[in-house]
Parts: structure tokens; C-alpha cells; sequence
């Protein structure tokens, strides 16, 4: 099997798993799991003495072959972005950053302006950059020449189970791009992470959909195999469609008629 | 001659939080029970690096941030 190549870094599962949104932390420690997960995502946020259990690291960093990649999840510009992006560094001991820059709460849309001013500055300062962003090829083009390892395109909004949206300009970027493409965010089910691999993209993030799944081991896992059968697809060339009907059967030589 | 007091309030995670004068970073750690190894240190605006949490002093007014990992997508 080949492997996803981000940075100097190999993973042989091209599944990404937010930690966000489970009913617990033992859940969402099975998930990943189950998952074969080796990329997951965590959120800097203010440690709470009321809540010490919020604190994934440990556990996290417990599972073998996890890479933590923190995001920036809260900043609503370029320069909150950088600093939880160093902060988190010196936390997780991992290159690896999910800029998200989103200043509206009620769409969770990236801002596009802020994304790539952050992303040009902590591609700079050496981090593998991840940013999350709206399904525009000429800003993944321009991110990918600012030094990004990825960039990540949104399917349809943050949680909101509406799909690949996007698939139209989604094609585009993964067309155009020489950094993977990862589908990140509003995947529901598994059968659309496998589609986004039989487009080309280079693994998909996941979290809503396994998070609130009323087996999210379970769902990790479906979308594990789903994520597999579609890079698989994609790999071994799927047929081109036919505006009509051609036959899989000869059509000649067929036995003479009824008497 | 003014007599210093004993006790410094810091503004810790953006609440006000009292200790002694003279307490490091460590001791804060130590104090709200937070492993010193799952969390970042930064006072006023600065990252202060596990092995330096020790001999970091904290005065009076300064801006402490705790930080952790928690869930997020």
C-alpha cells in the first residue's frame, strides 16, 4: 500500500480524526482506535481545574504511532493564528498545523486572507502547515506556493453533514496540486469520504461524523475502510463514463431461434 | 520602611489568582495541580519552556496562560 507523504512524514492511513464533540474522552480514545488513525487533531484551550480530564494529551500520546496536529481553532486572525500555532509546538513536540482561521460563528467559514498570511508566516518558521480553507483552486495554488505540506478544503460546512458540496472545484484543486488534497469538514457518511479518495484527494479529515455516530468505534472504523477502498479505487483507474449503454455481453453469435 | 507584601495577585487564564511572592512557575503547576508536562506555560506574551518553569519568578500583575490539548477537529 502507498503511503501519504506530508513533510518528511509517511502514514499508511490517509484518515484524519478530529478528537472534537464525543459524549466522552474513553470514546473518543476507542475511535482513534479504531480509526488506525495516525494524524489526529486537538484544540489549544485554557486548562481548567474543574475539568482536568479535558487534557488529551496523555492519553493521545499513549496510543502508538499517533502524530498530534494541533489546530488554531478560536483565532479570528493571522496573528492569533501564529501564536497558538508556536504555542502548541512547544506543547505537542509536532511540525504539524491545522490553521483555521474562522471569525464567523455562525458559518465557520475560513477567512481566506488571514488563512494564507498565517500560513506564509509558520510555512517560514518550519511547521508542516495544514490550512483549512474554502474549496477556491487559485488560493490552494497560491498556499502551495507559500510552502504549505497540504491544503485542505472544505466539503461543506464545519459539522454540517452536507457532503462534498464542493466536489466541482474540489476536482479542480486535486487536478491542479502537487501537495495532497484533504477533504476537511461536513463529510456524514462513508460512502462520500470514499468518494472524495476516488477523486484524487490525498486522505479526508473526519470528526462530526464519527463523533456523533451512535457507534463512533464502529464508524471509525467504516470510515477507515471507506477512506482505503476509495484511494484503492482511485489507484486502479475507474472507467469512464458512457452517455449510452455498451455492452458487457457480444452481441453476436448468440444461438440460432426456436424452431 | 514599606514593608513588601507576602502575597502577589496574577492574572492566571484571565481570572485573578493569589500565591506567594517569590513562587516560580513550578510552583503554580504544582499549586492548581496541572502536570507539567501536558501543559504550555506563557506569561506576558511568552512561552516559558518546561525547564525553565522553575526558575521563572512571577511578579505581581503578571499575565499567566495554562494551556492544554483538548478535543477539537
Amino acid at each position: 500500500m502507498d503511503s501519504l507523504h506530508l513533510g518528511s512524514y509517511t502514514f499508511s492511513s490517509r484518515l484524519i480524526l478530529g478528537t472534537g464533540k464525543f459524549s466522552s474522552s474513553s470514546v473518543m480514545l476507542e475511535a482513534v482506535k479504531a480509526s488506525g488513525s495516525q494524524l489526529v487533531t486537538v484544540a489549544l484551550r485554557r486548562f481548567n481545574r474543574e475539568q482536568p480530564e479535558d487534557d488529551l494529551f496523555t492519553p493521545l500520546s499513549a496510543i502508538p504511532g499517533i502524530t498530534l496536529m494541533p489546530n488554531t481553532s478560536g483565532a479570528s486572525t493571522a496573528a492569533e493564528a501564529v501564536r497558538a500555532a508556536r504555542i502548541s509546538r512547544e506543547l505537542s513536540g509536532s511540525p504539524f498545523i491545522k490553521v483555521e482561521i474562522h471569525p464567523n460563528p455562525q458559518h465557520l467559514m475560513p477567512d481566506s486572507i488571514e488563512t494564507y498570511e498565517a500560513s506564509k508566516i509558520l510555512a517560514k518558521e518550519g511547521f508542516l502547515v495544514m490550512p483549512y480553507i474554502p474549496a477556491d483552486p487559485v488560493l490552494a495554488k497560491r498556499l502551495e506556493e507559500a510552502g504549505c505540506a497540504s491544503v485542505m478544503p472544505l466539503g461543506s460546512a464545519i459539522g454540517s453533514g452536507q457532503g462534498l458540496a464542493t466536489a466541482e472545484m474540489l476536482r479542480i484543486i486535486i487536478r491542479e496540486s502537487n501537495i495532497p488534497v484533504i477533504v476537511d469538514a461536513g463529510l456524514r457518511s462513508p460512502s462520500e469520504a470514499a468518494l472524495a479518495m476516488e477523486m484524487g484527494c490525498g486522505a479526508v479529515l473526519v470528526n462530526s461524523a464519527v463523533a456523533v455516530a451512535g457507534d463512533p468505534p464502529a464508524m471509525a472504523e467504516a470510515f477507515a475502510e471507506a477512506v482505503a477502498a476509495g484511494h484503492k479505487a482511485c489507484r486502479a483507474g475507474i472507467m469512464d463514463k458512457s452517455g449510452m449503454a455498451v455492452a458487457t455481453s457480444p452481441l453476436t453469435a448468440f444461438l440460432g431461434p426456436a424452431s | 520602611m514599606h514593608e513588601m507584601p507576602q502575597i502577589i495577585t496574577i492574572q492566571l487564564n484571565g481570572e485573578p489568582f493569589t500565591l506567594p511572592r517569590c513562587s516560580s512557575v513550578s510552583d503554580l503547576l504544582t499549586r492548581i495541580a496541572s502536570e507539567e508536562k501536558t501543559v504550555a506555560t506563557v506569561i506576558n506574551d511568552q512561552i516559558v519552556r518546561p525547564e525553565n518553569r522553575s526558575a521563572a519568578r512571577l511578579e505581581e500583575g503578571d499575565r499567566v496562560e495554562i494551556l492544554i490539548f483538548a478535543g477539537g477537529g
